[in-house]
């Protein structure tokens, strides 16, 4: 039972293609997302990083189908996005479980609006589904009686089994604590790769992007853009171990560094937000070369 | 004998009474039912004794002693409990159809856009008005008293209940809109198990403010346009000069609004179960 895959594995690829969004009329606009192309490969983890503020949010927004382009095209497995769907799951930094539901009526609620499984089958996967994420005893409560990194893996197991084709996760670790954030990125390293499920992950933390990408795409300050991508090649199943290695250091400083080049660009531009950030990956890289 | 730390030496024992007193007032809501009762003797003492001291004003208000007295007599009489029977019954339909065609408007409202701009101004027009300021228009529109009470007590429930209806149904967090899109939601989904439920919050909260309401109009209107109930025998009460009397029909009301409240808590805490402490 433990060893047979819950997820799919007929995942699909994502491609954005020359993707603008911006807000506001046609006086007075806000560019957030400029000429933005990028693809997450079928099966694979795909770890979008940016500073916040820089429109990640937005994309994920657009790629879910909760927002329309202004300009572009985003496809799965070729067929445009065009409407939220259950093919197209997101897992947000903050909780959007049902408060006024149960743990399992939420990991329900998918299989019970759309009347594809059997009330029977649903309940046997939603019950295999929240031992596997290891909140079977707290199948009765409420989510607010849940702690945040239960919530987070309440909120996976109700995105799972529905068997997405591509899972969304915007920041979906911020504002746990340390300790809990490194097992729950454990956690998903691990479901992962007994699943191989396309997953694109946004995040501005340079370790957690490392540890569970296998394509780190960084994004430019805001109006976002891809600005490089990175192969993380480091072999699977991986753990924290991997932030021993040489490779690693090599790589982080890679990545800091395409994020200096976008500094200076920042500081003059009024990207507050992306100067931060930049500021405090200069202190990581001055820590991790010395 | 254990050696005793020489801080504590000088402290002076308690007799076992104190300490078996703040034990229990310590223990869970002992305190509070100890203070609440303290308050409520305290008032009834200042009022019947503070009448000698000359506070002024006071001396044409009866003292607890002859409520007391009044009460007993009220209390065995038929009118009393008769005057109880109407006036629970007048709040209950009154109450009901204000949530009856308030919560289902509510929503429509909250749920169409072009509903709300329709129908809105005219709510913000008519809000304004005091329920009470409705009574000659009611009695006239009306065909029994009954009637026009009952309308006056719907009215005071009425627009609080669909103003929380629709402020609920309207700011419900947009990420469980969309994650219950996501999810594959039929339009019917989305009302009966995502706006519904997520309304129900802000709808007891209406409730809770309605009834208060609901009887506040209920002694207006059977003060002026009522021949029985409880706001009635109040007035009449005070027209025959029996103050006394006219004191036990005000806590009586305010017995029948805090009974009611408590209803509403109690169907709150059941219909919004994932509400309670943990």
């Amino acid at each position: 039972m433990s060893g047979s895959s819950i997820w799919k594995g007929a995942t699909a690829e994502v491609v954005v293609d020359s993707l603008y969004k911006s807000y506001g009329d046609e006086f007075n606009s806000k560019l957030v997302i400029e000429n933005c192309s990028l693809t997450a490969q079928k099966g694979r983890f795909t770890v979008l990083i940016g500073p916040s503020g820089c429109g990640k949010t937005t994309l994920v927004n657009l790629i879910a189908g909760y927002e329309r382009p202004t300009r572009g095209r985003i496809s799965v497995d070729g067929v445009e996005v065009r409407a939220p769907s259950s093919d197209r799951l997101a897992v947000f930094q903050e909780s959007a479980l049902f408060p006024w539901m149960s743990v399992f009526d939420n990991v329900m609620y998918g299989p019970s609006v759309q009347r594809k499984l059997s009330a029977v089958q649903a309940k046997e996967e939603s019950t295999a589904l929240l031992a596997r994420v290891g909140l079977l005893e707290f199948r009765d409560k409420y989510p607010n009686q849940l702690s945040g990194g239960m919530q987070r893996r309440a909120e996976l197991a109700r995105a799972l089994i529905n068997k997405p084709d591509v899972l969304l996760m915007d920041e979906p670790f911020r504002g746990l604590d340390a300790m809990t954030r490194q097992l729950m990125q454990e956690y998903l390293t691990h479901l992962f790769e007994t699943s191989a499920q396309t997953i694109l992950f946004v995040t501005s933390e340079i370790d957690e992007a490392i540890l569970l990408a296998d394509t780190l795409i960084v994004l430019s300050r805001a109006p976002a853009s891809t600005k490089a991508v990175f192969a993380v090649d480091f072999s699977r199943p991986r753990g924290i171990e991997i932030f021993k290695s040489a490779r690693y250091s090599d790589l982080k400083a890679e990545i800091l560094d395409t994020l200096f080049e976008e500094a200076a660009g920042a500081f003059s531009s009024a990207s507050r937000a992306y100067a931060e950030t930049v500021e405090g990956y200069a202190l990581q890289r001055s820590r991790t070369s010395s | 004998m254990t050696a005793v730390p020489s801080t504590r030496l000088h402290r002076p024992p308690r007799p076992a009474f104190a300490v078996g007193m703040m034990r229990w007032l310590r223990a869970g809501s002992n305190l509070e039912w100890a203070l609440a009762i303290i308050s409520i003797v305290g008032l009834i003492l200042l009022w019947e004794y503070a009448r000698p001291l000359g506070v002024p004003g006071l001396e044409n208000v009866p003292p607890p002693s002859e409520v007391i007295r009044a009460s007993a007599k009220l209390l065995s009489s038929d009118i009393y409990w008769q005057a109880w029977g109407l006036s629970l019954r007048r709040v209950a339909i009154g109450f009901l159809a204000a949530q009856i065609l308030g919560v289902p408007l509510g929503l429509a409202l909250a749920m169409n856009r072009t509903a709300l701009d329709t129908i809105f101004p005219v709510v913000e027009i008519l809000r304004p008005i005091p329920p009470v300021a409705w009574i000659p228009v009611a009695i006239i529109f009306w065909p029994t008293r009954e009637l026009s009470v009952v309308f006056i007590v719907f009215l005071g429930a009425f627009w609080i209940v669909l103003l929380n209806t629709i402020g609920g149904a309207g700011s419900i967090d947009v990420n469980y809109r969309r994650a219950a899109q996501s999810l594959g939601s039929m339009p019917r989904d989305m009302f009966w198990r995502i706006i519904l439920p997520a309304t129900i919050p802000s709808i007891v909260i209406g409730m809770a403010v309605g009834m208060g309401l609901a009887w506040e109009m209920l002694v207006a209107a059977e003060m002026v346009a009522g021949n029985t109930g409880l706001g009635y025998l109040l007035w009449q009460s005070f027209e025959i000069n029996a103050i006394p009397q006219c004191i036990v029909c005000m806590v009586s009301i305010g017995i029948a609004g805090f009974l009611s409240s408590e209803i509403i808590r109690q169907l709150g805490r059941y219909a919004a179960p994932w509400q309670r402490q943990q």
